[in-house]
């Protein structure tokens, strides 16, 4: 019997892989041993991120780390992976909404329908400004080119802000040579990890969503050729990758904004911020009434906030 | 096949391939495209294509077409006779004085354009008939300009360092800075040498003897020549290491400060333009389509795991100390720079060595300037070299290749030497990026 | 084999003009660009500028790229090649072209199927797709869009590739046909059509 081998494709570079992948994907072949062996590859090196989603489906590659929106994934549910603004304010929202509030199931059927099979989704850090120059009102906003995500940006751009998407591996050197003048595509801990905390001097404090969902995905074929104890065992490692990402992140953005030395932190106040807050209930709108799926996952966000908002502290404060 | 023979295969028929002179994206492309169908697997031959995706997104490239472009509007609308005069004017009454204005020329070209064709080109059509007629010795002046039109990668802006930069993913602004005083070192090197040699026999450089019915006056209002290239310089780099415009809109403004004094100087002819504008085309091409095939080598490579055979080569099997990996490195980058094409070199191996540089702690701003220093030497040394190819079109006739092949030695001795200065003295190309960036 | 000469001489004709008005887009590409500095300092920045500059570029060089395979433009590495006579090197390079032939066509294919992904074709037989849409039997589904906050359709660079490698690909087996010729004395070896 030989051995099954898998190349995957994560979206994020090396630095940041190193927290968020490589310990899984090692643990993985550690326990699977002589059965079976991943190589993983960062953002955009076997394929750019942008045919990361057709290379899946096509078999080039047999598994991919990475949120629907980046690698704009030809579904309905594509808007809602990364940042989609004010859908949820702690990493564990991510979870309780694939879990207990029905999206797993949307997921599921959505990527059936183009051959592709969601494994299993799981959160990452907020969405904070990371800036050359200092973002303190609404106003400072406007005509920053900033790397971000797709649906993040498109939201965005009504206050001003340009959204540029680049490799990402190109982000730090593309502030330096001045093409961004910032970057909305992560909390201070990723800033720190990736080395962007360097080439960037201030953080805001407000973010457009407090995590992002993203998700583990395989070629179809592939998957279903697994037998059911290295599917399981795949599970189990992707759920490890979801665990480490909820301490790690959720102590690092304490720590960095309380211990960080390289950026200043600033602050919208909370008044004007409820601006930002406000647009995202009409854009909100906008997505739902796009498309049947886009309405039911909208109003399960509704749903799900509501309940949060009357479930109260420690959930939500005011 | 295990990796290390993954490895040898690709790299093995690759230069098979190109031995045979077929055009070095369609080797390169084609052992890919092999190896994709042949070795990757599943959906393997999507692989060349996606490359071309990946060079999409690969923003600094924009800039290739414009640096080009300044290059010969640069030379093909003589904007750079005045400059050439002054230097002959200023310089021509010592031994070897010609040959050390045509480096000072190089120098001034080399801060108006991202390649050294510009120069070759200048100083082939230009300084090379002169210096002949003036007695110079032949050899030594061939030399002359083919080292000094190298300088054009160094000295910003540069082409080289703008790939490098992608590759390594470092900051161009940086890497442009620290190419500046390797630069200068290296035409100061040149000089040096020509005065040298010079001085030991005069025969090889004779003092020109036309020169007294030059006026002071005329002498002075020369000097604005070189006000030129300086504008057209400041115009790219002032608003880019400020801050105030992008690297790629740089280039932009570069290229059209260029156009715009060749207008006013009313050197721009229709002809001119519908040359400039078909050789940045046919130029960019070639660059454009050597980077997708070696992109697309380089992907299929990974995918196949091959980059760990040389991973595993170098530091676990050889296990040498960082400085003898980096020396080895340098001089596999010199042997392959002789038979191999700068860029698919630079696409397809960078990116197995410079991690690498990076993790045994190298500066990779300071292995840039090493790297384009090496290419310099690699344009020039036989048998594959572009400077040679240029030298061979654009020579008089009475330059025999041989001439040109015997001509680089003692250059290529200086360039070796301003290398190894450069290693033992990194703050030489480190200082200015440090100073400018405040780190 | 004076068919094929009359073959090759009509795609060099083409490819020749198709390149001598391609060239001009580098000023679409400086202008794209300058346009991107000004409105950034004056107003502010445009969404659209870096990658519609993108666009241009690939656009540039896939249609422009069949025009240096014409002019001699790529280059060779000449050790032994630059020694050979002329009659030689066209042997060889019947021979050898027959590689670069062989990498348009597996450039060709990828840029099939990727396109079609682009048409929402989710399939592995992008040609029979192709074929589909044609005959009515297939349609258009989900178009793709560049992952970017501006989201243009990705169809039209992609349809814009297809057309340059094709190009390309009639551009080599011109060559293919010349290199016969002049290989087996029907032409001149030097003689460009
Ligand atoms: N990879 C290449 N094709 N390089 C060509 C450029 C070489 C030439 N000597 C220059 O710098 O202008
Ligand atoms: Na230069
Ligand atoms: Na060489």
């Amino acid at each position: 019997q030989s051995t099954i081998k898998w190349r995957m494709q994560t979206y994020a570079g090396p630095a940041l892989a190193a927290h968020v992948i490589d310990p899984a994907i090692e643990m993985f072949n550690k326990i699977a041993g002589d059965r079976m062996q991943i190589e993983l590859f960062y953002a955009d090196q076997l394929v750019p991120t942008g045919e990361l989603f057709r290379a899946m489906q096509q078999g080039t590659i047999d598994a991919v780390q990475s949120d629907d929106d980046s690698m704009a994934s030809p579904t309905d549910v594509t808007v809602f992976g990364g940042y989609f603004p004010f859908a949820s304010r702690y990493s564990l929202d991510v979870p309780v909404l694939f879990n207990q509030y029905g999206l797993n199931e949307i997921w599921d059927e959505q990527y059936s329908a183009v051959g592709v099979k969601h494994i299993s989704a799981g959160s990452w850090d907020p969405c904070h400004f990371a800036t050359k120059d200092p973002i303190r009102s609404l106003e400072d906003l406007k005509g920053k080119r900033v790397f971000t995500f797709p649906t993040a940006g498109r939201f965005l751009s009504q206050f001003g802000v340009v959204p540029v998407t680049l490799p990402w591996e190109d982000i730090e050197v593309a502030v330096q040579t001045g093409e961004l003048d910032g970057i909305a595509w992560s909390g201070i801990t990723e800033d720190y990890t990736v080395g962007w905390a360097d080439v960037t001097n201030y953080f805001l404090t407000n973010n457009i969503s407090g995590a992002w969902a993203g998700s583990f995905f395989a070629n179809m074929d592939r998957w279903n050729e697994l037998p059911e104890d290295l599917q399981t065992l795949f599970r189990v490692c992707c759920d490890q990758s979801h665990y480490y990402r909820q301490w790690w992140y959720w102590g690092g953005e304490a720590n960095l904004r309380v211990n960080g030395t390289k950026m200043e932190l600033t602050s919208i106040p909370d008044e004007e911020w409820a601006q930002v807050e406000n647009a995202a209930v009409a854009f909100w709108d906008e997505i739902a009434s796009e498309g049947e799926v886009q309405a039911k996952v909208v109003d399960i966000f509704r749903k799900y906030n509501a309940d949060m908002q009357k479930a109260g502290r420690p959930y939500r404060y005011g | 096949m295990s990796q290390e023979h993954i490895a040898l295969f690709m790299f093995g028929s690759m230069m098979l391939m190109l031995f045979t002179g077929q055009r070095v994206f369609g080797a390169i492309g084609a052992i890919a495209a092999i190896a994709a169908l042949a070795l990757y697997g599943t959906g393997g031959q999507d692989i060349p294509f996606s490359a071309a995706m990946k060079l999409m997104k690969w923003y600094p490239l924009l800039t290739l077409p414009m640096f080009i472009f300044m290059g010969y509007v640069l030379s093909e609308s003589k904007l750079a006779d005045d400059l050439y005069r002054m230097f002959h004017v200023w310089f021509g009454n010592v031994n070897g004085g010609l040959a050390m204005g045509t480096i000072g020329l190089m120098v001034l070209i080399s801060a108006m354009n991202g390649l050294s064709v510009a120069g070759m080109a200048i100083g082939a059509t230009i300084a090379l008939p002169e210096l002949l007629r003036r007695g110079y010795d032949k050899q030594m002046v061939t030399g002359v300009i083919q080292a000094g039109s190298s300088l054009g990668i160094l000295v910003p802006p540069s082409v080289v360092l703008v790939l490098y930069a992608m590759i390594a993913r470092q900051p161009v602004g940086q890497l442009w800075l620290a190419g500046i005083i390797p630069g200068l070192m290296m035409a100061a090197m040149f000089v040096i040498y020509i005065w040298i040699r010079c001085r030991l026999n005069p025969a090889l450089g004779p003092v020109a003897d036309d020169l007294d019915q030059v006026t002071p006056q005329e002498k002075r209002k020369l000097l604005w020549a070189g006000a030129l290239p300086l504008i057209i310089f400041a115009s790219m780099m002032v608003p880019f290491v400020n801050g105030w415009t992008s690297l790629v809109e740089s280039s932009a403004i570069g290229a059209l400060a260029a156009l715009t004094a060749s207008i006013l100087k009313r050197r721009m002819t229709w002809a001119v333009f519908h040359t400039c504008t078909k050789q940045t085309l046919v130029i960019s091409c070639m660059f454009m389509w050597i980077i997708l095939a070696a992109l697309g080598f380089g992907a299929i490579f990974d995918g196949l795991g091959a980059v760990n055979a040389i991973d595993n080569l170098f530091t676990e099997q050889l296990g040498l100390s960082p400085w003898v990996i980096l020396i080895l490195m340098q001089l596999s980058f010199i042997i392959m720079g002789t038979f191999l094409d700068d860029t698919a070199m630079l696409v397809i191996v960078a990116p197995l060595y410079v991690p690498l540089v990076g993790s045994l702690g190298f500066d990779l701003i300071w292995y840039g300037v090493l790297y384009t220093i090496t290419t310099q030497i690699a344009y020039m040394t036989p048998p594959f070299g572009y400077n040679l190819f240029l030298m061979r079109a654009m020579a008089p006739p009475e330059i025999t290749l041989r001439d040109i092949y015997r001509s680089i030695i003692p250059f290529v001795g200086v360039m070796v030497t301003a290398l190894a200065i450069i290693m033992a003295f990194p703050e030489i190309a480190l200082w200015l990026p440090g100073y400018v960036y405040g780190n | 084999m004076n068919a094929l000469l009359g073959f090759s001489r009509a795609i060099d004709g083409m490819n020749r003009v198709i390149g001598l008005i391609v060239m001009y887009s580098v000023f679409v590409l400086m202008g794209i660009l300058l346009w991107s500095s000004i409105s950034k300092t004056f107003f502010l920045p445009s969404l659209w500028t870096l990658e519609t500059a993108q666009f241009a570029m690939v656009a540039y060089y896939m249609l422009g790229g069949p025009y240096a395979l014409l002019s001699g433009g790529h280059v060779r590495m000449d050790l032994f090649y630059g020694e050979w006579s002329l009659r030689r090197k066209a042997t060889i390079d019947v021979i050898t072209v027959l590689f670069l032939i062989f990498y348009l066509v597996v450039l060709l294919y990828g840029a099939l199927g990727s396109t079609a992904y682009s048409l929402g074709y989710w399939g592995k037989a992008p040609l029979e797709f192709f074929a589909g849409l044609i005959t009515g039997t297939e349609e258009v589904g989900r178009l793709e869009r560049s992952s970017t906050a501006w989201r243009p359709y990705i169809w039209p660079i992609k349809a814009t590739m297809i057309f340059g490698l094709f190009l390309m690909l009639l551009q080599a087996l011109s060559e293919l046909i010349k290199d016969v010729a002049r290989a087996t004395g029907r032409m001149e070896p030097e003689a460009r059509t």
